[in-house]
């Protein structure tokens, strides 16, 4: 999960930005001036990475970047496991 | 030139979008994709004499409404009127896609389906505005992004340069930073660092802050400003050109041709810049005219081919 953590980390810092270490798993995405179109690039950067789907239900209701992370790591991990 | 029109957009309904559609096909010898319900569209078009053979009607079963996030509802509504309309400019079979729908969902789709221009995070719109030296000066963002980090107002400096040497012919176009005072200390804390990495761009040739004032005075080609800003900017323009029409028209009777010139209902649409497609924004109120209007811009673009000029443009300044 860290190596995904660190991925989604880099190209969220990369498209806002921003120094990595300045994204904490706590942190607010709102603080860091991250709107919806941000996130789905992230997300659409990780699809591509990891050839996965990721459903959009619920991601405008994550509102750090922790949440976000684990709720696409947890889909990525079932559908691996079929 | 075909245009794909997202008919579901617009505070009038799809039979105002329509009917400009059909103004647009009777004047030009191009083609139209209306994208919508095609119950509601079939109906529109009862009794209405158009040239079938350059008329293609596209059913979708989907519309993004003004209050959902744009960008989740692009990935979830595969179907809306606007993702197919864009679409189909991705697919090569329009030339251009335009939409008086959500402004938000229509940069969206533009962003996630046309792509980007390299260098470029958000795509703006950008206006003209009638000046005093008889052209027009060029303001961007008039409403795409209505919070924009400084480094993306420095982006939109160098798309309204490269969009006015390309499309204006201007050499050199001079570019300035809308703010509440001509020093550079002047303005919130996205305004001044904007200021600050602008001067340091050498291939942008930034006169420094623009007051509201000084909009129409010509002396300014590209006026940068946030989508907030501008829409603000624009609205009031109208509000204040709507204003002085009643006016005159007490005072004297009649109105002076200036007042077509600066009538936004005449006006149309204004292409999303930064994007690789031509995708143009047309008011939400807009009425068939206007619709008829956009139209022509987007044959203007295409012919113009602002995709590729501003690529080359932009290759040169970032």
């Amino acid at each position: 999960m860290q190596e995904f953590i660190e991925l989604a980390r880099k190209i969220l810092a990369e498209q806002l930005d921003l120094n990595p270490q300045d994204i904490a798993l706590e942190t607010n995405l709102e603080d860091l001036d991250a709107d919806s179109i941000d996130v789905v690039e992230m997300v659409m950067a990780l699809e591509d990475t990891y050839d996965v789907e990721f459903p959009e239900e619920g991601l405008e209701n994550l509102s750090t970047f922790g949440a976000l992370v684990t709720a696409l790591y947890e889909h990525l991990e079932k559908v691996k496991n079929g | 030139m075909r245009i794909a029109v997202d008919v579901m957009g617009g505070d009038y309904g799809p039979g105002e979008v329509i009917s400009g559609a059909l103004s647009w096909l009777q004047e030009s010898a191009g083609s139209i994709f209306l994208v919508g319900r095609s119950e509601e569209i079939e109906a529109a078009l009862s009794g209405q004499d158009y040239d079938a053979d350059r008329l293609q009607v596209i059913n979708t079963t989907e519309v993004i409404a003004m209050d959902e996030s744009p960008a989740i509802a692009i990935r979830r509504k595969k179907d809306a009127s606007i993702v197919v309309a864009t679409g189909l400019v991705k697919q090569g079979q329009a030339d251009a896609v335009l939409s008086c729908g959500s402004t938000g969902a229509q940069m969206a789709a533009a962003l996630f389906i046309l792509g980007r221009m390299e260098g470029i995070e958000r795509p703006p719109i950008v206006g003209g505005i009638p000046n005093l030296r008889g052209t027009q000066s060029l303001l961007i963002d008039v409403g795409a992004n209505v919070d924009c980090r400084p480094t993306q107002l420095v982006q939109f400096g160098a798309l309204g340069s490269a969009y006015a040497s390309a499309v204006q012919a201007i050499a050199n176009p001079r570019v300035g930073l809308l703010n509440n005072g001509a020093e550079e200390t002047k303005g919130n804390a996205a305004a001044v660092e904007a200021y600050g990495l602008l001067k340091q761009q050498p291939k942008i040739n930034f006169i420094g802050n623009v007051e509201g004032r000084d909009l129409f005075s010509g002396d300014c080609d590209v006026i940068v400003c946030d989508g907030f800003t501008g829409n603000i900017v624009l609205k009031a323009m109208e509000g204040l050109v709507l204003f002085l029409a009643q006016q005159t028209m007490r005072e004297i009777g009649h109105l002076p041709s200036i007042y077509q010139a600066v009538d936004y209902r005449q006006v149309g649409g204004a292409p999303l810049l930064g994007v690789k497609g031509v995708s143009i924004v047309c008011h939400g109120s807009s009425k068939s005219q206007a619709i008829q209007s956009g139209m022509r811009i987007a044959l203007q673009c295409v012919a113009s081919r602002i995709v590729e000029q501003q690529e080359q443009a932009l290759g040169a300044l970032i």
